[in-house]
Formats: structure tokens, sequence, C-alpha cells
């Protein structure tokens, strides 16, 4: 459990739970989806240390875990003793249908396919949607959810060109559709959109002006060319990209020993 | 159901039914609905007999987060048409196994929405309406996926919306912890969506773990979530092998047993192990009592903790 040292460097899925608690603030309405190790210590890692106003969805259940000493992790959305801390329950129906609570919201989700507008897809894979050549997990919440929160985040497993392409074959989850700022309101969707995606390579925003996806910064050990080469469009690509900060120590404490104890970063 | 009265003293009626009574009320092509969520509160012994029956093209509602219950209604070629937007078992199977089978070989009709659309459609039929109106999904390929969303323009203010239309249940199937005999019914836990399938239900049967009495019920009568199932089915264990709040945890090594039989399907075309998972656990235990002999009482027990 504790055999990782503290000193020992963080690891890539420590580095990318972190940019996603950097650009939460306190107050913001976040869920921790079973099963989303990533973003479940993101969320955890900015209420523990800056977030004391948060409010966190875990296991459908409203909660404020600062003072809980360590954060159990459960494998199943499901599972009861996840619902510990409830101070209310969301039922499922009011959670998906009552959508003024998320205008704080900050949401996260994966994608089969990305395009360079961060337009994205959990539909499947082949144009025949019939006879789908790779069927997709259907879009759960994700459409609305990318929607009436105020932002969101798409996060990647892995960082490749059958992932990120020049277009998506459906669009489940809506980005900035063929770019600008105005892609979104201009069809009656509340601002907001996708900001970051991150992946085990690089984080990548949107360029003001036209939306279109651009590199931030690489992780250590990662070159700008090692993204463009497994990226299959264009990147916008700024003149100088910086290294992804680190975790500081006091973060990656906090992120062993309070939220991921049994180490689902770190393996 | 109990006598009609024969003394002038009326007489309330037991709701308790047997699974075979309950599927009775369900006939081929009929949309039937499955309450729970991904790993937990499945009317399973419900499933099991409609595969045993041999129902054939029915539009399956599943849960807004439906798990491997309808995974296996597929499998077993019951669903012609499936209503959920998403099937899978999260860690156990990212995608139902099944499902995924069926799509990409076009033996199943993929009725594609998300969840807040799902409970648009429930919340229309609710209603008695045609359509709900929901606001994300503009700009997205959903209504060219399932031409049964349309795009329209809000006759107030001429905002561009989606129609959701209205997705009546005829006959909903729940699992619950309790219900007295009258079929109020009541969860430990939020229940997730099953109130907004009962909503929608012409009719709603739900299992229960324990059929307790009316006074019980009274005690607490906001913890009611279904107040008057049509019937009410005594089902110890009865979600086995997922998860029942306040009972028992879901049985992962089944669990994972049943996606290794529908994978192989799935990756090799190969219905071998399917059918024998089908035999079983489906066509073999004659009853409830069966099925559960099979699991085994050692096996049973050590779901009743964490």
């Amino acid at each position: 459990m504790t055999a990782t040292s503290a000193a020992a460097p963080a690891t890539i899925k420590e580095i990318m739970a972190t940019v996603l608690a950097r650009d939460l603030v306190d107050g913001d309405w976040v869920e921790v989806g079973a099963n989303l190790p990533v973003p479940r210590a993101g969320v955890l890692l900015a209420h523990l240390t800056r977030g004391p106003n948060m409010t966190v969805m875990i296991a459908m259940t409203k909660a404020n875990v600062l003072t809980e000493p360590v954060i159990e992790e459960f494998e199943l959305i499901t599972d009861q003793r996840a619902m510990r801390w409830a101070e209310a329950y969301y039922i499922h129906n009011d959670l998906v249908e009552n959508m003024k609570f998320r205008r704080k919201g900050v949401f996260f989700a994966g994608a089969l396919q990305i395009d360079p507008y961060g337009n994205s897809n959990l539909i499947g894979i082949g144009t025949d949607h019939a006879k789908l050549k790779f069927r997709g997990p259907g879009a759960i919440g994700v459409c609305n959810a990318t929607v009436m929160n105020s932002r969101f985040h798409l996060i990647l497993n892995s960082h490749d060109k059958r992932v990120l392409v020049p277009k998506c074959d459906f669009i489940s989850a809506f980005g900035w559709g063929s770019g600008g700022n105005d892609a979104r309101t201009k069809i009656g969707l509340p601002a907001g959109g996708p900001r970051y995606v991150v992946t085990p390579l690089c984080v990548m925003d949107f360029e003001d002006g036209s939306k279109r996806m651009r590199l931030k910064s690489v992780h250590a050990g990662v070159s700008v060319g090692d993204v463009v080469g497994t990226t299959g469009f264009d990147l916008v690509i700024p003149e100088s990209v910086p290294q992804t900060e680190a975790p500081t120590a006091a973060e990656l404490n906090v992120l062993r020993t309070r939220i991921d104890v049994r180490g689902a970063l770190r393996r | 159901m109990a006598e009609e009265p024969t003394s002038s003293q009326p007489v309330r009626k037991s709701r308790v039914l047997d699974v075979a009574a309950a599927v009775a009320h369900v006939e081929d092509g009929m949309t039937v609905a499955i309450g729970g969520f991904i790993n937990s509160s499945h009317p399973m012994i419900v499933v099991r007999e409609l595969i045993r029956r041999g129902f054939r093209q029915l539009t399956i509602v599943g849960a807004a987060s439906s798990g491997l219950e309808c995974d296996l209604l597929i499998a077993a070629g019951v669903a012609k048409r499936i209503v959920a937007p998403y099937i899978g078992a999260e860690g156990l199977a990212a995608i139902g196994p099944g499902f995924r089978a069926a799509a990409e070989r076009g033996q199943i009709e993929v009725f594609e929405l998300d969840e807040a659309m799902y409970y648009a459609a429930l919340r229309a039929a609710a209603q008695r309406v045609p359509f709900n109106p929901w606001r994300s999904g503009v700009g997205t390929s959903f209504p060219e996926i399932n031409p049964a969303i349309k795009v329209f323009k809000d006759p107030c203010n001429g905002e561009t919306l989606l129609a959701i239309p209205a997705v009546n249940i005829d006959v909903a199937f729940l699992h619950a912890a309790t219900s007295d005999i009258y079929g109020n019914v009541q969860y430990v836990g939020h229940a997730y969506g099953d109130r907004a399938i009962y909503a929608a239900a012409d009719m709603t049967f739900v299992q229960v773990e324990h059929v307790v009495s009316n006074e019980e019920i009274r005690k607490d009568p906001l913890r009611t979530v279904v107040a008057g199932a049509d019937g009410v089915i005594r089902a110890r264990f009865g979600s086995h092998p997922y998860a029942s709040p306040g009972h028992y945890i879901e049985d992962k090594d089944h669990i994972k047993e049943y996606v290794r039989a529908a994978t192989a399907w799935t990756k090799d075309n190969d219905r071998g192990s399917l059918t024998a998972y089908l035999d079983r656990w489906v066509f073999g235990p004659k009853d409830h009592v069966e099925y559960l002999e099979r699991v085994g009482l050692r096996a049973l027990l050590s779901l009743d903790e964490y």
C-alpha cells in the first residue's frame, strides 16, 4: 500500500489527475464517477486541498468529504458503501432532469473518437448505424452533461490516431462544432464546452477564436513530435510548449495517503 | 389472488402472485421495461422467465444505465429493439458483449438516446403527451441515428430543440426490498430511476426480497416508491447475480462467467459457451428455488457481507 514512497516521482496518471484538480475552483459541483480513477482523484485532490465548499457526487449521493482521513475507492457505482457520506441522495431521474444545479458543474468524459473541435463519439465506429463495425457503450449521460455543466474535460487512456480523428463517425457530445467561439451559443446551447483534452502524453485546449485543438503542455519525457506523430489531425502548436506541471510534494502526499491508497494511479 | 368476497364484509385483495402469472401479461411485440442500475436491482427471476418462455420481438426498455440483464435478453434472442443509453457492467465489462455482438451483426435495433433523452421519453409517456422537449443533443448525430427524435422550433420563443418521443411501457418489472401484499413497495437506498419507469408503464410488477405487513409500510410512508404495484413477486435473492441494496452484493464471479460466455460469441461468433450458460442458469432450473440451489447456499451467503 504505502510501499510507493512519498518521494517517488509522480506517475503519468497522477500528473493527469493534478491537471484536472487545478482547473477546479472552490464551490464547483463535480461528479466522482466510479471506475474513472483519474477524474475521481483529480476531483478529490481539488476538494481536499483547496475546495472546502465543493459538492462532490459520489455514487449518486451529495457529499463533502473534507474531514474524512481516507476516501476509500469503490469499483462499482452501485456499491452501497460509497453512499456512507451522503448528505442527500440524487434520485437518478431527478439528477438527469433537473439542470439548474449543473451551472456550477464540471464534467469529465471519455470518447471513442474526438475531432479537432472537441466533438466526440461514444456510439460506435462505422458508417452504417444499423450495423456498426464496433459498437460503443452508448452515450450514457454524456450528451446532456457536456451541455448543461459549466465546462467539461475529455480524458483519454491512450493517445493515438484511431481516437484523435479528423472527423467522428457519429457525434454524441457536441464540442465546438465546426469551430468558432460562438459555435455553441449560435445553436442555443449554453456557453461552456470542452476545455481540456488530457491524455497520457499531453494536455490540449482549444485556441480562442478558432476553437481548434491546441497543444497546451507535454508531460515529462514527452516531446512535441511524439504528440504530433500520434494525433490524426493537425494540432495548433504554439511557439513554445511547456512541460505539464507536476503535482507538488504536498499534493502527491494527499493523493497517496488519502485519495488513492490502493494505488490505482501508480499501476 | 384472494377469493372474491363472499360475505357482506368487503375484503381488500392481495396482489402477491408468482412469476408465471406476472409474465402472463407480456405478449410478443410488447414494450417491456426492466428496472435497476448497472450491477444492481434487476428483476432476474422475471428476466430468466422471459427467456424460458421464449418471448420474441420485444422492445426492451432497460434502465438509464443498464447492466448485463439486458445483454442477456439480447443474447437470448428475446429483444428485437433496445431502448437504453448504456449497456455494460463498468469494470466487469465496459460494453455488454451480447449487445455488442448483436449490434455489430445487425440483429438488434438500437433506439439511440442518452440518459436525459431517456427520461424525457419516459416523462412524456407518464404525462400522456406525444413528446417532451429537450435541449442537449442539438448539433449531435442523435436525430440522424434515431429518426424518432425530431429537431423543432419551439412555438413560444423560436428556439431550436429536440422533440423526444414518448416511450410507452406496456409492462414494467422492478426489483425492490419490501412490499406489503397490496403492492406498496419500499426500497433500501434511492431506487435509481425505477420511479420514472413505473410512471411510464401501464402495468408494473415488482419482485421483492420480503413481503412485509401493511403496518410495516405505514411506519414510514415516505419510503414508498411504488404506491400500488399491479403485482408483487416474492423474490428472495431475486436480483442475483446483481446486488440488492440492504440485502446482498453482486456476485462478481457469476457476472464474469456470463461475460466470458457472451464474449466468445462477440469475438469468435461461437455461441457454444453462451448456450451452455443459458442451459445451466436459465433453462436448466425449473424455478427460482432450483436456480438458487445451483448457485449454492455457501455462495449466496458469501454475498451477505462486503
